[in-house]
């Protein structure tokens, strides 16, 4: 009877003490999680209010973002879509605050060192994001200008623009990541002034025949214009 | 609809005219050179047309710097018995004001019409402050309509050059003529008249913050009159000659304003619009009559390299919203030698019809579809010119005529895309 009582109903009876110890802290995880859920549906609610009320979707249609959005796969409208990473955001805090409510210490530090990086990894995700949209925005609104103006390197000013934007939201994104944070940015110096150093030295050298014409022209003689009234 | 708010001086100004049966409207930014043969011909012209008629002469200006508004109050018909045979016995005012608002010749006309509804007049005019061809039959052509005809809305009507108004005779008035059943030749002519009654009307509507407030005003107030079934005629005013309208303006801004203007109306009136299944002409009055005009030199070759360039470029971006039929054509006509090189009416027609319904799905950002637009506009304007070299005026307004048909025949296309899913 003792040598059962000590192999099966102690074990037993210490597995059930600690279930019993640590049930109060699941139950109150589980009750976290469960109210980060409905916080979570209940934000992504008003949000979406908020949004079509200051008319975030008719910003997003003016300026390209839902055409990219488009592109991307992505068949929401951003108003939508802002309001649903709300409420994951928000499921996510809650769900990491219902596991450190479980009082396991491993656990507990994982997912306070995840909770300190979350917000590096939200804004860099941001900047990249618009620093995409914004990069094709951009490219275009140059891509076209130039046409319209006549000019014949049309492709390369949008296209340079476009990168510009691309290299300058990813540095921005790793900065905030703190992944080699001096790197970086003295990478982006290098290749940027670079850039702009060969462009210069390319402009001065092959170029000085075109900008003399085009001095002469500005200058000596004014361009044959049209006569044509367009209204 | 809030209302502007006058300045003191002019509301005091209101105060001691009290009442007025015509205004006349000149919208003006930096025209000092041109606003004074302006003021004369309108003064003379009510002088002699309706001398007992209370009338206000008012300038609306966008801030010029080159003295316009001092220009405005000191031109005077000085010697009325050189030009009339009695002297004008009705009282005549005038008023200069600055406008707020965006800066456009929309918000300048919002102005004259708060001030139009403040004097409670029976009808209005506006005429272009770098007029040089006006003559005081205008203010007649332009007013009588609506006090003796019982019109609301008159339009004018030019003997133009033949290469001059092409954003009209392109695009505007094919299109308003399909989509609203109204034969108005220069929808967007810039010298208007109207009622009383429909300048309180335009003042019930929100649009002061959009591209009506620029150079899309006249679109607007055409095709608010036609839908909103406003009495509408056209008035003859000879040749219209004036200044290049604002030089540093850029095409694209332009075309973006008045096209983005149009494309608006059909979005607001897709219900009228779409019912309307026949043209019909609108009243024309004045004596018709031939005029000289000034050359205007054009450049075919530059207008074809811009559309080539176009081609190129911006092709992709076009795949997106035209049919693989216009696109394929783009192409063949982008590698066409430039004697060779021709837009159809046809191609033409679908592809305003095309950037109409991109627009009204949204597929892509607006200011880039129409910005996008002008490439295409160029190399259509290179082949009319081409096609129109050695024609006279009749042969040419034939040729506008045709196209403003296909406009017409191919109308079915377009509400049948229109109707279609979005996305």
């Amino acid at each position: 009877m003792n040598i059962f009582q000590r192999i099966i109903i102690e074990p037993f009876e210490r597995f059930f003490e600690r279930v019993l110890q640590f049930l109060p802290n699941f139950i109150t995880a589980l009750l976290i999680f469960i109210v980060g859920i409905v916080f979570g549906i209940i934000l992504k609610g008003l949000f979406l209010k908020f949004f079509n009320a200051v008319s975030l979707d008719k910003f997003s249609e003016r300026s390209g973002m839902i055409e990219l959005m488009r592109k991307g796969g992505i068949r929401d409208s951003l108003s939508v879509l802002l309001s649903r990473i709300i409420e994951w955001i928000t499921i996510v805090v809650f769900a990491v605050i219902s596991l450190k409510a479980l009082e396991v210490s491993t656990v507990e530090r994982i997912f306070e060192r995840i909770l300190l990086y979350l917000p590096n990894v939200f804004i860099a995700s941001l900047l990249l994001l618009f620093g995409y949209l914004l990069g094709n925005f951009l490219g275009r609104a140059a891509l076209i200008a130039s046409v319209n103006a006549g000019i014949k390197v049309s492709g390369l000013i949008g296209r340079f623009v476009k990168f510009a934007i691309f290299i300058f939201a990813g540095t921005m994104a790793l900065e905030q990541l703190g992944i080699g944070r001096e790197t970086v940015v003295i990478a982006f110096t290098i290749i940027f002034g670079g850039i702009v150093l060969a462009l210069s030295i390319a402009f001065g050298l092959g170029g000085k025949e075109i900008a003399r014409t085009y001095l002469e022209k500005k200058f000596l003689k004014e361009e044959e214009k049209d006569d044509i009234k367009h209204i | 609809m809030e209302k502007i708010v006058l300045r003191k001086e002019i509301l005091g100004r209101i105060d001691e005219i009290k009442g007025a049966d015509i205004i006349v409207g000149i919208p003006s930014y930096n025209n000092a050179r041109t606003i004074g043969h302006v003021v004369k011909a309108v003064q003379a012209g009510l002088a002699k047309y309706f001398p007992d008629r209370k009338s206000v002469l008012v300038n609306s200006d966008g801030g010029s710097t080159d003295g316009t508004m001092d220009v405005f109050h000191q031109a005077n018909v000085e010697d009325f018995q050189s030009i009339l045979l009695h002297h004008r016995v009705g009282s005549f005012f005038k008023i200069a004001t600055p406008y707020y608002g965006i800066p456009g010749k929309g918000s300048a006309f919002r102005t004259i019409f708060e001030l139009s509804d403040a004097l409670d007049v029976k009808a209005c005019a506006v005429v272009d402050s770098d007029l040089r061809s006006i003559t005081p039959e205008w203010i007649e052509l332009l007013i009588k309509p609506i006090i003796e005809g019982g019109f609301d809305y008159v339009a004018p009507l030019y003997h133009r050059h033949k290469y001059d108004g092409t954003i009209t005779n392109s695009i505007i008035y094919p299109l308003t003529r399909a989509l609203y059943g109204k034969c108005v030749r220069q929808p967007i002519g810039g010298d208007f008249g109207f009622s009383g009654r429909i300048a309180k009307f335009y003042l019930t509507k929100d649009v002061w913050e959009t591209d009506v407030a620029r150079y899309g005003i006249d679109i607007w107030m055409t095709t608010t009159a036609i839908v909103n079934k406003f009495s509408v005629c056209q008035s003859f005013l000879g040749a219209k000659i004036h200044d290049t309208k604002d030089p540093g303006a850029d095409l694209s801004a332009m075309l973006y304003q008045v096209v983005g203007a149009t494309f608006d109306l059909m979005e607001e009136y897709s219900d009228v619009w779409k019912g309307v299944r026949k043209t019909e002409p609108v009243p024309v009055y004045g004596f018709q009559y031939t005029v000289g005009l000034e050359p205007v030199s054009v450049n075919i070759d530059r207008m074809i390299d811009k559309f080539r360039l176009g081609v190129r470029e911006l092709g992709e971006i076009w795949k997106e919203f035209l049919s693989k039929e216009i696109v394929d054509f783009l192409y063949t006509a982008e590698r066409l030698p430039k004697d060779e090189f021709t837009f159809p009416d046809e191609m033409w027609t679908e592809i305003i019809y095309s950037f109409a319904i991109t627009s009204h799905k949204k597929v892509i950002s607006r200011e880039h579809l129409l910005k996008s637009l002008t490439p295409l506009y160029i190399g259509r304007t290179a082949s009319f010119v081409k096609e129109t070299r050695d024609s006279d005026a009749i042969e040419v307004e034939g040729k506008i005529e045709r196209l403003c048909g296909v406009f017409e025949e191919r109308k079915t296309f377009l509400i049948k895309k229109w109707n279609n899913e979005r996305g």
